[in-house]
């Protein structure tokens, strides 16, 4: 363990957060709206999604499919459940009707043979793009074809959007951050009141609000409204890093239900007080959270111009990593074997892979691969939305039991995470399985390892391309 | 008109020229379609053209998925190869190759013609065996059972003429060339339009992970 | 010609030998695919046989045909047997002309009314002044002797199929025996000329039989166009390995490989020239370094050059494929044109909606 422990712990751990936030879900079904348009409004408007969000890409893929079955080994709610509805080439069938009835070169002729989408086949794809498919991605890498089903997934989450078809929890969020800008509740004065807890309980300073700063770190609605211990964990390593940083209470929050469920429009919308808020303070970096989906959302947001953007964005463990390879984090050695789990939307969708591992080994982990690693690593089985379900619970728990094997078959005793929701996922199957794994935040963990903590506040900024 | 001079001159000449037509009119009518762009920064500036690479690299499957795709991956290759050692080496293929373009080149003994076709007959039953034995696996549409006895049937066909089996050699031949035909006139409606989505498949796929540093 | 009355006297009246006779005899039975037990009857059969009278009309030909039968160097059995028949009318070989000739038809038709063979080379022209014979046309003159003929044996591909007259575009409007007369027996020994042992054997068969023989599917003996030239090709080995000649002047033509690059048809070519030969048994085209050239298929002339490979497609590709190119192209970017309209105005529309 850390030279330094832990003094005294202000926030509850992990596993009594995973417990508060599996009642706050529960209640989320019941705030869902019930669709309000009529029945054929809600095709409509589905099919016109499709239709508007279909280019060449799109296209090329949903032709290229022959059905040769293979996706069905990589994705791990077809292999867990070995139910054949789950194959991901079935998950793309509804689009290429859409898609060759609308828009394909042989429209016309296939507008005589297939019938018209209909509000039932939208009803039944929702377990397939929902329930069932993390968008991990996992399957591009053994399709013969290399089609990215993961990308068409989500772009019938966006058509089930506009059918109002939404998993009600997913959709309750939705609502939240779009009429009322929060997750979870998570709003402004809830940051400021947790910067003031940090200060007074543990005595760690967060910036907030600085009119200028080189570095702008987000959080997430996990670590505000639960876990609070991975704000506070952030900020001691900013702080030890010594880098001019703050928080923006007009641009915190890493979670996008936007991109989680499709809502293409929400996207873009939340995206704006961040990158707004950005440029105002004169940031060179933007870290996001440990919140997976939040680095797509953002980092390689397509609606974004990131070319033109004055400041880098990059993941936490991205930007830890990079600080441990530049020798700024001076770090106590790790005792035990461990393993990394790569959140499939920072490595494979992502491309996060070395930060991570260099990080670790900047604390000297026994770091062992698990068999399938990097590219190629099992998704949790909670991505994308996924571990909100209470639907696909089953889905979820059998998928789990994938990862458990790949993380037994490495001998270690810990499984690093760098993923509010796969956290929550590993700690639900954890607790379910009584398995005899520590599940660890990537930052909480460097948290605890930092050597000697410098003051809080540092006034001395890191200049340069990593700051 | 013999059955003979029919394939041989009208059948085999529509079926060219619908898949000419057809070849065309859906690949134009897929790329031309609007591109998407994607305006986040690459992780490096070059980076995306190291995507192309997956055009070549995804012939053969990752390290990760070797063993679970064995048999599919032995199958289609055999198919693919002895197919294409049927239709370029056969000398009889040759001259109708050399009648259309003009070009030549020597042929194989019919041996290794015989050897394989037989061969990409009997890869071509293990992968329908597979399809029909896993149906909820491989969710298949009938275009797919079409498109494969499309391809079936010329190698049938065509080893009943060489070995002369069945009908008179110039029926059975004739039968082999408007087999042939068929399977010209379905290339472009099917999935058969696979051998040239997928460079533009894995091209893409390739291009969107390099941009954000994924080798796939 | 001959005073004997039948086969076997009139064979040994010309000094072939019972030995010679039997030999023939065995060869027609296996030619035929009759069994070995059936040679002595055949043989007995042939030996009794009487001169049966025999109406030669040659209409739109070359003389090929007869030239083939009566041009051996050597007497053989088949041309004696030619010479036993009793040939009333051939106005190329007979002695009498003009009115003497038509007259000797006639009488002959009215003689062996409903006996007689009716040997036809030739095709006949629908367009009745192409073709006359003192001053009857060549239709009006199969008519008249086919209503008596016991049977027809049409000669050479002209009289089969129509043959070269036939070619397109076919300018006297020619057409086969089998074409005019569909009441009467007909037996077709195409060929262009057909093998001299195809038209005596045939005879033979008729003689010892009384019947004609089993027929394939274009009228043809089965004895005779039973299988394929290029299966009973003395090249075919170099065929299955793979070893051509590709001009008439290299290598390979020079060693006898296969010539079914250089367009020999064989391989869709029904004949025994592979097993009987020519000229007593000395040659055949394919031996002599020339591709088979279809001659006993029907329209073989029209079937594409005599020098393209039997694999060839027939059909000028070139221009057409390219219109079909771009038409392909203009639908495919005008549908994608149209789709990407489509894309934009429902973008719109959704935008407007929200």
């Amino acid at each position: 363990m850390s030279s330094i422990a832990a003094p005294k712990r202000i926030f509850p751990t992990f596993d009594q957060v995973f417990q508060g936030f599996a009642s706050q879900i529960g209640m989320l079904r019941e705030m869902a709206p019930p669709p309000s348009l009529p029945e054929s409004v809600r095709v409509r408007k589905a099919v016109a999604t499709l239709i508007a969000e279909t280019n060449a890409d799109e296209a090329v893929w949903l032709e290229s499919c022959i059905r040769c079955g293979q996706c069905t080994n990589a994705c791990h709610y077809f292999q867990a459940t070995g139910d054949t509805k789950y194959a991901p080439l079935r998950k793309m069938n509804l689009y290429r009707r859409v898609y060759q009835r609308e828009l394909g070169p042989l429209r016309w002729w296939y507008r005589l043979v297939t019938s018209p989408v209909k509000l039932s086949d939208l009803e039944a794809l929702q377990e397939l793009v929902y329930d069932s498919c993390s968008e991990c991605g996992r399957c591009t890498m053994v399709c013969p074809m290399g089609i990215d089903i993961a990308s068409l997934v989500h772009h019938q989450r966006s058509a089930l959007v506009a059918a109002e078809l939404v998993p009600p929890e997913l959709e309750a969020l939705r609502m939240e951050q779009k009429h009322r800008g929060t997750v979870f509740g998570a709003s402004a004065e809830v940051v400021r009141q947790l910067v003031d807890t940090i200060r007074e309980q543990a005595g760690i300073e967060i910036p907030l609000d600085r009119d200028r700063a080189e570095v702008m770190v987000l959080s997430s609605a996990v670590d505000l409204m639960g876990n609070g211990q991975g704000l506070l964990a952030t900020a001691k390593v900013m702080n030890h890093l010594g880098v001019d940083w703050t928080i923006c209470s007009d641009g915190f929050e890493s979670a996008n239900f936007g991109l989680l469920s499709g809502d293409m429009a929400l996207w873009r919308k939340q995206v704006g007080p961040i990158v707004a808020a950005a440029e105002r303070i004169g940031a060179k970096t933007l870290v996001i959270a440990e919140c997976g989906h939040a680095y797509p959302a953002l980092r390689w947001n397509p609606m974004l111009k990131g070319g033109e953007l004055p400041f880098e964005m990059m993941y936490m463990s991205e930007y830890l990593g990079r600080q441990a390879k530049a020798g700024r984090l001076r770090l106590t050695p790790i005792e035990g074997r461990l393993t990394y789990h790569d959140p499939c939307k920072t490595g494979r969708r992502g491309g996060a892979f070395e930060e991570p591992r260099a990080l670790l080994e900047a604390m000297h982990a026994d770091l062992v691969e698990m068999p399938a690693n990097r590219e190629f690593n099992w998704c949790c089985g909670g991505g994308a939305g996924i571990f909100l379900l209470e639907r696909a619970t089953r889905l979820r728990d059998e998928s789990f039991r994938i990862k458990m094997q790949q993380v037994d078959a490495t001998g270690a005793g810990t499984v690093v995470v760098s993923c509010a929701s796969c956290r929550l996922n590993f700690e639900a199957g954890r607790q379910k399985n009584h398995w005899d794994k520590r599940v660890e935040s990537l930052v909480e963990l460097v948290a605890d390892h930092l050597v000697d903590e410098p003051r809080t506040g540092s006034v001395m900024p890191i200049r340069g391309e990593a700051a | 008109m013999t059955l003979l001079d029919f394939a041989r001159g009208p059948a085999i000449h529509w079926s060219l020229i619908i898949m000419v037509t057809g070849i065309i009119w859906r690949l134009l009518g897929v790329l031309v379609l609007t591109r998407g762009a994607d305006l986040s920064r690459p992780r490096d500036a070059f980076g995306n053209f190291k995507g192309y690479r997956t055009v070549f690299s995804r012939a053969w499957p990752s390290g990760e998925f070797r063993t679970t795709t064995r048999y599919q991956t032995a199958m289609a290759y055999g198919f693919h190869l002895a197919t294409l050692v049927v239709v370029i080496g056969i000398v009889p293929h040759i001259e109708f190759i050399t009648s259309l373009t003009g070009a030549s080149w020597p042929g194989l003994p019919n041996a290794f013609g015989v050897g394989a076709g037989i061969m990409a007959l009997a890869s071509l039953l293990a992968l329908v065996a597979r399809r029909v034995s896993k149906p909820g696996v491989y969710c298949s549409n009938w275009g797919d059972y079409f498109s494969w006895l499309v391809m079936a049937a010329p190698l049938v066909t065509g080893l009943m003429a060489f070995a002369h089996l069945g009908l008179r050699y110039e029926t059975m031949l004739a039968i082999h060339i408007l087999s042939a035909a068929l399977l010209f006139a379905w290339f472009p409606f099917g999935k058969l339009m696979h051998a040239f989505w997928f460079i533009f498949s894995r091209a893409q796929s390739g291009v969107v992970y390099a941009h954000k540093g994924v080798r796939i | 010609m001959t005073t004997e009355r039948t086969l076997g006297g009139f064979l040994r009246h010309r000094g072939v030998s019972r030995r010679a006779f039997l030999k023939f005899c065995s060869a027609m039975a296996s030619m035929m695919a009759l069994p070995a037990s059936s040679v002595t009857a055949l043989a007995e059969a042939l030996e009794q046989a009487r001169r049966p009278s025999v109406i030669w009309l040659s209409f739109q030909e070359c003389t090929g045909c007869t030239e083939a039968l009566t041009r051996s160097n050597a007497p053989s059995i088949e041309g004696l047997i030619f010479d036993f028949i009793s040939l009333d009318y051939h106005h190329t070989l007979q002695a009498a002309s003009g009115a003497a000739a038509e007259a000797a038809r006639e009488e002959a038709m009215h003689e062996n009314d409903g006996q007689y063979l009716l040997l036809v080379d030739g095709s006949i022209p629908s367009v009745k002044a192409y073709s006359t014979i003192a001053g009857i046309s060549n239709l009006d003159m199969l008519k008249e002797g086919a209503a008596g003929a016991a049977a027809i044996i049409a000669i050479g591909t002209c009289a089969a199929y129509g043959g070269l007259p036939k070619a397109d575009p076919n300018p006297t409007g020619a057409m086969s025996v089998e074409e005019i007369v569909k009441d009467r027996p007909i037996v077709n020994i195409p060929g262009c000329p057909p093998l001299p042992l195809a038209i005596t054997g045939l005879i033979a068969h008729y003689l010892a039989m009384g019947v004609m023989p089993e027929l394939d599917r274009l009228g043809r003996p089965l004895a005779f166009y039973g299988e394929n030239i290029h299966d009973r090709c003395y090249r075919r080995p170099f065929y299955d390995r793979g070893l051509f000649a590709e001009t008439f002047d290299d290598e390979g033509a020079r060693r006898g490989w296969c010539l079914y690059k250089l367009g020999c048809k064989a391989p869709e070519t029904y004949n025994a020239c592979a097993q009987i030969k020519w000229n007593q048994g000395t040659s055949f085209p394919i031996q002599s370094g020339h591709g088979c050239i279809g001659c006993s298929e029907p329209n073989f002339w029209d079937k594409g050059g005599i020098y393209d490979s039997v694999a060839m497609g027939q059909f000028g590709s070139g221009p057409k494929i390219a219109v079909a190119a771009s038409l392909g192209a203009v639908a495919g970017a005008g549908a994608a044109v149209l789709a990407r309209g489509k894309k934009h105005k429902t973008e719109t529309e959704l935008d407007s909606d929200d």
